[in-house]
């Protein structure tokens, strides 16, 4: 088991390391947004009135700075959308074929890219931090300031949440990937899935600027509850929270649970002897 | 271990053949638009003996192969490979065969080693006995020199032998190789076949191949299969097919296209007339002999000749005898096409 799923590990990684663009187009697309969505918004919407004190972004002490951890949950999705466009590559170049004509256990096809991916959205996802924290630095640019000191136990759950969030969507996206025969009707999927997600969710504005039903929608979403352990860790904001990040981090652990099951049931079924 | 390790009885070992297929049959989809892919074929390949299936694309040969090699499970009937039924001991049958698909499965971004270490990888080869063997399978296949490029910048000759290499990286006992000369030029093809001969000559490999070339057939299976619409029409050596023939063909073609059955089954000598696309074919113990009688008894009759051929018993004929149907080795098949055009995206195709 463990041998087979190294040989898939690494075959991930070489086909990673030998395309210079992905990798650098999927560090540079956060970068951007920081740069020219954050920039804009933050210096245009800039801090709540005083009478409201920080209720209006939940804690941060300015937009950019609500903006900017959001961009995490952000980030961990569009990583994610492209990991089952590979597997139906792979499907019509007879790759997965190959794969199960190999006595390796079925279940280390589909854990091989699902654990590769999850691990390389990290990297971006922390660079948006770091550049964020960066920008408050710089003159005439809008940053994120942290207001509380996560300690150890908020650093794990920082790096838990992104981690579980980005396994999630992985999860997700594979599922469609095995589930589906050709890129255009995955691309299609991916579309339609990723405007309601990143938009009902509470990454780009607060929840509260909202309708009540998308309000309660929003609550759920995955990408809230991610970035809530984020912002709870990193502005102690837990006035504005309904529960502690402990509680967010449980609900994003059933999500994965779920999408992971599901992903596995949907492999396996695609990976059947016909 | 008292619980769970105890073997459930088997009727004893099906064969001491490598390979024992009995009434094999795989109907694809279901009725009304079901396609019969295998009604009900049976052979035994023999340890060490290398077999072969021929017949043209669609005959259900790669049906077969993927029955066998675990990846298609059987309507009807039985396999067994290497003493073990192909549907209830799937897992273990994989660890003891080797497979060469008929379109390269290579990952075109990796290169050579990559993909030959990740294979063995996949079979649950530790790193240090795969990297040995790796470098032992590149030399054997003169694939050293590329062996650190990427497979997409390799030519369809290397792509095979790579492919090849991929079957075999485990040692596996019995070796399917699916069309493994597929789309290469003649050439190619012949220097394809030395690779084998070596193969099975170092490692006394049982081989299974299936093949749409005549010729392939003929020079590396020591028993051959004819399949033609899902059926076995005929099996035995090379020499015993063509043995069925009893004799050499004068194929005669008129200019105008007129009848010629009867006037040339009234010349003696001659054992019997088919007609077949405005040809005629008369069998014949020795072709040289009866050309001219055929030609004198035409001309005799005012009937100008296009062409006169003598064949010698061949596989060709084999088939055209056994199923009608003059062979035809077409290229390509629609279940390749996708995985083809993918292969040029990454900067291959056939070179």
């Amino acid at each position: 088991m463990y041998r087979e799923l190294g040989a898939l590990l690494r075959r991930e990684f070489l086909r990673w390391w030998r395309t210079p663009v992905w990798i650098l187009s999927s560090l540079l697309v956060p970068v951007l947004y920081l740069i020219l969505f954050g920039q804009g918004f933050g210096q245009g919407l800039g801090q709540c009135p005083p009478q409201l004190g920080l209720s209006c972004f939940l804690g941060a002490p300015n937009y950019f700075s609500f903006f900017s951890v959001g961009m995490v949950g952000f980030v961990a999705l569009t990583m994610s959308l492209f990991s089952g466009a590979n597997i139906i590559f792979d499907k019509g170049l007879g790759i997965i074929k190959r794969q199960v004509a190999t006595p390796a256990p079925r279940a280390t096809l589909f854990l091989s890219p699902l654990i590769f991916r999850s691990l390389m959205a990290l990297m971006p996802a922390f660079l948006v931090l770091g550049l964020a924290v960066l920008l408050a630095h710089i003159p005439g640019f809008v940053g994120l300031t942290i207001t509380s000191n996560p300690g150890l136990l908020g650093a794990v759950e920082i790096l838990a949440a992104v981690l579980v969030l980005s396994l999630m969507f992985n999860a997700l996206f594979l599922s469609f990937g095995f589930a589906l025969d050709n890129p255009q009707s995955y691309f299609g999927v991916v579309n339609l899935l990723n405007l309601p997600i990143l938009f009902l969710s509470n990454a780009l504005y607060p929840p509260t600027s909202e309708p009540g039903w998308l309000m309660s929608i929003a609550a759920y979403n995955p990408v809230s509850l991610c970035i809530n352990v984020l912002r709870l860790d990193l502005f102690g904001a837990g006035a504005y929270y309904t529960y502690p990040a402990a509680v967010y981090l449980g609900g994003l652990f059933a999500w994965a649970a779920l999408f992971v099951g599901v992903a596995l049931v949907v492999g396996r079924r695609a990976l059947r002897t016909p | 271990m008292l619980f769970g390790a105890v073997p459930a009885p088997r009727s004893p070992p099906l064969s001491e053949f490598a390979i024992s297929v009995q009434r094999l049959t795989k109907v694809y989809g279901e009725p009304p638009k079901a396609v019969q892919a295998l009604d009900d074929i049976s052979f035994d390949v023999r340890p060490g003996e290398a077999f072969g299936l021929l017949g043209p694309n669609g005959a259900g040969k790669t049906t077969t192969i993927s029955i066998l090699t675990t990846l298609v499970r059987p309507t009807h009937g039985q396999a067994i490979v290497d003493g073990l039924d192909v549907t209830r001991e799937a897992e273990e049958v994989r660890r003891r065969i080797g497979l060469a698909f008929q379109v390269s499965t290579a990952d075109g971004e990796l290169t050579g080693r990559e993909n030959l270490e990740v294979a063995a990888g996949l079979e649950g080869m530790a790193r240090s006995e795969s990297r040995r063997r790796v470098q032992q399978l590149l030399e054997d296949m003169q694939l050293l020199p590329y062996a650190d490029r990427p497979v997409k910048t390799y030519s369809g000759g290397m792509r095979r032998r790579l492919e090849l290499a991929v079957g075999v990286v485990h040692s596996p006992k019995i070796l399917f190789l699916d069309e493994p000369t597929l789309g290469l030029d003649p050439q190619g093809r012949a220097g394809f076949w030395e690779f084998i001969r070596r193969l099975r000559k170092d490692t006394g490999v049982t081989l299974l191949l299936s093949t749409h070339y005549l010729e392939e057939a003929d020079q590396l299976c020591e028993r051959i299969a004819i399949v033609d619409h899902g059926r076995i029409v005929a099996i035995g050596t090379p020499a015993e097919l063509k043995a069925r023939i009893g004799g050499d063909t004068v194929v005669v073609r008129p200019t105008q296209g007129q009848e010629l059955t009867a006037l040339l089954s009234a010349i003696p000598g001659v054992q019997g007339v088919t007609a077949l696309d405005g040809q005629f074919r008369a069998k014949c113990a020795r072709g040289e002999a009866m050309v001219p009688p055929i030609v004198t008894a035409c001309a005799k009759a005012g009937i100008e000749l296009e062409s006169v051929e003598i064949r010698k018993p061949s596989l060709d004929e084999v088939f055209l005898e056994l199923t009608g149907r003059a062979y035809r080795e077409e290229e390509g098949d629609a279940a390749s096409f996708f995985a083809e055009r993918m292969g040029q995206m990454h900067g291959g195709g056939n070179r």
